[in-house]
C-alpha cells in the first residue's frame, strides 16, 4: 500500500524548496550541536584532570584595608561566621586560617659573613596546604630548638636580584646555602624570651607569608601571647577553579582581595561562556525557524495533494494509516539531516583533539553523550513538529 | 436474512441495517413535498441482505442520497443511522472502519486516481485492509470477466469511461462489504457489459451475503430485487 501511496503523494513542491529546506534545518542542527559540544569541550579543558598542572589551586584572602578600616584592626579580621559562609560555596574545597604569631619575633645572623637583624612576624596553616617537599622535616615538637621556616619563594628572588646586586659585600645566595645557613630566632612576650635555631626548610609560591609549623605556632602563643587569641587576618582557599566566575563574583560582593592572579582568567571564561551561549542561541532560533520552513514545506506539500488525501479518505483510508504513511514521507529526511550532522561535528571533533593534542592541551577523541542527548532531542522534536503539522491536516 | 456477520480478521458484527430517519437534503428541502418519495422525509430501514433498487429522474437527489449515507456530506435535516447510530456522531477512524469492511461504494463519478494504473486503482483497495480478503490473482479474474484485462496497466485517466466504470465496479468488490452502494453503476456500459457487471456483483453480493443499493434512472433487470423504492 505504500508503494502506491508515494505514487499517489508526489512532492508537489519543487526542488530548490526542499533543498533550501534542508540546508537550513541542517545548519540549525549543526550550531546546536556545535554549542553543546564546544560547551563540553570547554569543561573538559577548564576541569579536566588531564589538563590540569595541579590538582588543586590555593588562593590566599584577606580583607581590603581602606580608609575607614584604619585603626580598626577588628574589621581586618574573619568571624567564624563568614569563615563557615565561604566553606559551604560549591566552588570551596577547603579553608584553612593563617594564624598569626601573637608575640614578637625577631631574627638575626649568626655569622658576621651575612650580618642582617630585623623584626619580623609569622604565621602558620594546616599542613594540608603546605607544598613542601620533603614534608617529614616539617613540624616542630615541645623542647625542639629547631625551628623550620618557610618563606615566600619572591624573598629569595628579591634578595638575588635586588640586594646582593646593589650592595657591596652581599653574596649571591641558591636556595640550597639559603636552607643551610641557622639563623638565630628569637621570640619575646609576656615577660620571657626564648632563642630557636632557624632555618630555611623550602619557598612556596602558594602562600605569600613567612610559615612555622602549626604545633610551634600554638606552643608559641599559648606561652609567649601577649592577649588571647584573635581572629585570623587571611585565610587561604583550596578550589579547583580559581577562575569560576561565581567564586570572583563572591570575593567581589565581600570587598576581599586574593594576591593570585589566577582569577583574572575569570573574564575569559566568562567571554567563552557568553560566545558558546550565543552559538547555542543561534542554533536554536535556526532551529526554530528550520521547523518552520519544514513545517511550511510539509503543508504545502499536503496542500498539493489535497485532493487525493481526500480521496484515500473517502475510499476509506483510517487517519491512522495516512499519519503512519506521511510520517514516513518526512521523518526519514529529518533523521538523516541529524545523524549527518552528528557526523559532521564527530570529524570536527577529531580534527579538535589531534590538533589540541599538539598544543599539549586535551578535549576528548569522541563526542559527549550530552551531544549524543541533544541530537536524540533535535529528532523528537522534529517528530513532534511533524506529527503536529500532519495531524492537523488530516483533521481539516 | 442473517443476523450476524464474520469478517475474515474473525470479528462478529451483527448484522447492518441503515435506517434513514426523516432526511431531507438542504439543497432538496424547496423542491421536495412536490411529488411522493418513499425516500425524503419518512423513516425507511434498508435491512440487511435486502437488494433494493431507487428509481427517480434527474436532479431528484440519487447522487445525495449515496453521499449522504457515505457520509461525504452532512448538509441535511433528519439522520443516517448505521445499526441504530447516527453517522455524523461516528469519528473519522470508525467511519474508515465501515468503508474498509463493512460498506463498499461504485460512485457515479467513479473517484479514480488518474495517475495510478487501473490495477494499482483496485490494488489499493484490496490492501487497504491489513488482511486484504483476495489475493492479487481477483483481480485478473474478474477483469477478464468484465472485459478490461488490456487496460490493467494503463493510467487510469486514459481508460474510456466505460472502462474506468468497470475498474471502479471491480475496486468496489475487492473488499469485505455487508452493503454495497452503486450510483448509476452501468450508466456508461452497454448492454451486454452491463450485464456481465451485473452478474459479478450479484455474485460477490451472494457470497457476503450482502445488501446492496442501486440508483438508477429507470427500470432495469439487472438484479432480482427485493424491494424498489421511489425518490
Amino acid at each position: 500500500m505504500n508503494t502506491l501511496l508515494q505514487k499517489i503523494i508526489r512532492s508537489g513542491v519543487g526542488r530548490f524548496r526542499y533543498i533550501v529546506a534542508m540546508l537550513g534545518m541542517g545548519t540549525a542542527v549543526f550550531f546546536i550541536l556545535l554549542a553543546v559540544q564546544t560547551h563540553t569541550n570547554f569543561n573538559e579543558l577548564l576541569h579536566g584532570k588531564r589538563n590540569e598542572n595541579e590538582a588543586a589551586d590555593f588562593l590566599v584572602i584577606n580583607k581590603q584595608v581602606t580608609s575607614q578600616t584604619l585603626g580598626k584592626k577588628e574589621l581586618s579580621t574573619f568571624s567564624p561566621a563568614e569563615i563557615d559562609s565561604l566553606k559551604k560555596q560549591a566552588f570551596a574545597r577547603e579553608v584553612g586560617v593563617l594564624n598569626a604569631s601573637n608575640f614578637s619575633v625577631s631574627v638575626e645572623s649568626y655569622t658576621d659573613a651575612l650580618p642582617f637583624y630585623s623584626d619580623a612576624f609569622f604565621e602558620s596553616v594546616p599542613d594540608a596546604f603546605i607544598d613542601l617537599k620533603g614534608k617529614e622535616n616539617w613540624g616542630w615538637q615541645p623542647g625542639q630548638r629547631d625551628l623550620p621556616v618557610i618563606i615566600p619563594s619572591f624573598f629569595l628572588d628579591l634578595y638575588n636580584t635586588g640586594m646582593a646586586m646593589t650592595q657591596a659585600g652581599l653574596p649571591q645566595l641558591s636556595l640550597d646555602a639559603v636552607m643551610a645557613i641557622p639563623i638565630k630566632v628569637s621570640i619575646r612576650g609576656n615577660g620571657r624570651s626564648q632563642d630557636f635555631v632557624g632555618h630555611v626548610a623550602g619557598t612556596t609560591d602558594r602562600l605569600n607569608s613567612i610559615l612555622i609549623p602549626q604545633g610551634f605556632m600554638d606552643w608559641a602563643n599559648a606561652n609567649y601571647g601577649y592577649r588571647s587569641a584573635q581572629q585570623p587576618a587571611r585565610i587561604v582557599l583550596k578550589t579547583l577553579d580559581p577562575s569560576n566566575p561565581a567564586l570572583v563574583k563572591y570575593l567581589d560582593d565581600r570587598n576581599w582581595n586574593t594576591n593570585s592572579d589566577k582569577t583574572r582568567l575569570s573574564k575569559v571564561r566568562t567571554i567563552v561562556n557568553w560566545i558558546v551561549g550565543i552559538v547555542g542561541g543561534i542554533g536554536l532560533v535556526m532551529l526554530l525557524f528550520g521547523l518552520m520552513v519544514f513545517s511550511l514545506f510539509i503543508q504545502v506539500t499536503l496542500a498539493s495533494c489535497r485532493p487525493d488525501v481526500e480521496l484515500l479518505q473517502t475510499l476509506g483510508a483510517s487517519p491512522a494509516q495516512l499519519q503512519r504513511f506521511l510520517m514516513r514521507q518526512f521523518m526519514p529526511v529529518n533523521a538523516a539531516i541529524v545523524a549527518v550532522m552528528l557526523v559532521v561535528v564527530v570529524v570536527l571533533q577529531l580534527v579538535l583533539h589531534y590538533t589540541l593534542q599538539r598544543a599539549g592541551m586535551f578535549v576528548p577523541l569522541y563526542i559527549s553523550w550530552v551531544t549524543l542527548l541533544a541530537a536524540a532531542a533535535t529528532v523528537t522534536v522534529f517528530w513532534v513538529s511533524n506529527r503536529r503539522t500532519i495531524v492537523r491536516f488530516i483533521r481539516s | 436474512m442473517p443476523n450476524s456477520l464474520t469478517n475474515r480478521s474473525g470479528t462478529t458484527y451483527p448484522a447492518m441495517n441503515i435506517a434513514l430517519h426523516n432526511l431531507v437534503p438542504l439543497p432538496l428541502s424547496d423542491k421536495l413535498g412536490t411529488g411522493p418519495s418513499d425516500v425524503w422525509a419518512t423513516n425507511v430501514v434498508f435491512a440487511t441482505g435486502q437488494w433494493v433498487k431507487l428509481r427517480a429522474p434527474s436532479g431528484t437527489g440519487k447522487t445525495t442520497l449515496i453521499h449522504c449515507i457515505w457520509q461525504l456530506r452532512s448538509d441535511y435535516t433528519g439522520a443516517v443511522h448505521f445499526d441504530g447510530q447516527d453517522v455524523r456522531s461516528l469519528s473519522a477512524t470508525t467511519l474508515s472502519a465501515y468503508r474498509q469492511q463493512r460498506l463498499s461504494v461504485v460512485f457515479q463519478d467513479l473517484r479514480l486516481f488518474g495517475q495510478l494504473t487501473a490495477r494499482e486503482n483496485i490494488e489499493l483497495k484490496r490492501v487497504m485492509s491489513a488482511r486484504p480478503l483476495y489475493e492479487p490473482a481477483a483481480i485478473d479474474d474478474m477483469a477478464a470477466r468484465l472485459g478490461v484485462s488490456h487496460v490493467l496497466d494503463q493510467q487510469a485517466a486514459t481508460c474510456s469511461y466505460g472502462e474506468q466504470q468497470r475498474i471502479a465496479i471491480i475496486r468496489a468488490l475487492m473488499q469485505p462489504f455487508e452493503w454495497l452502494l452503486m450510483d448509476e453503476p452501468f450508466s456508461h456500459l452497454d448492454a451486454d457489459n452491463a450485464r456481465k457487471a451485473a452478474a459479478l456483483i450479484a455474485e460477490e453480493c451472494t457470497k457476503r451475503q450482502a445488501g446492496l443499493l442501486l440508483t438508477d434512472l429507470d427500470h432495469d433487470d439487472h438484479f432480482t430485487y427485493t424491494r424498489q423504492l421511489n425518490l
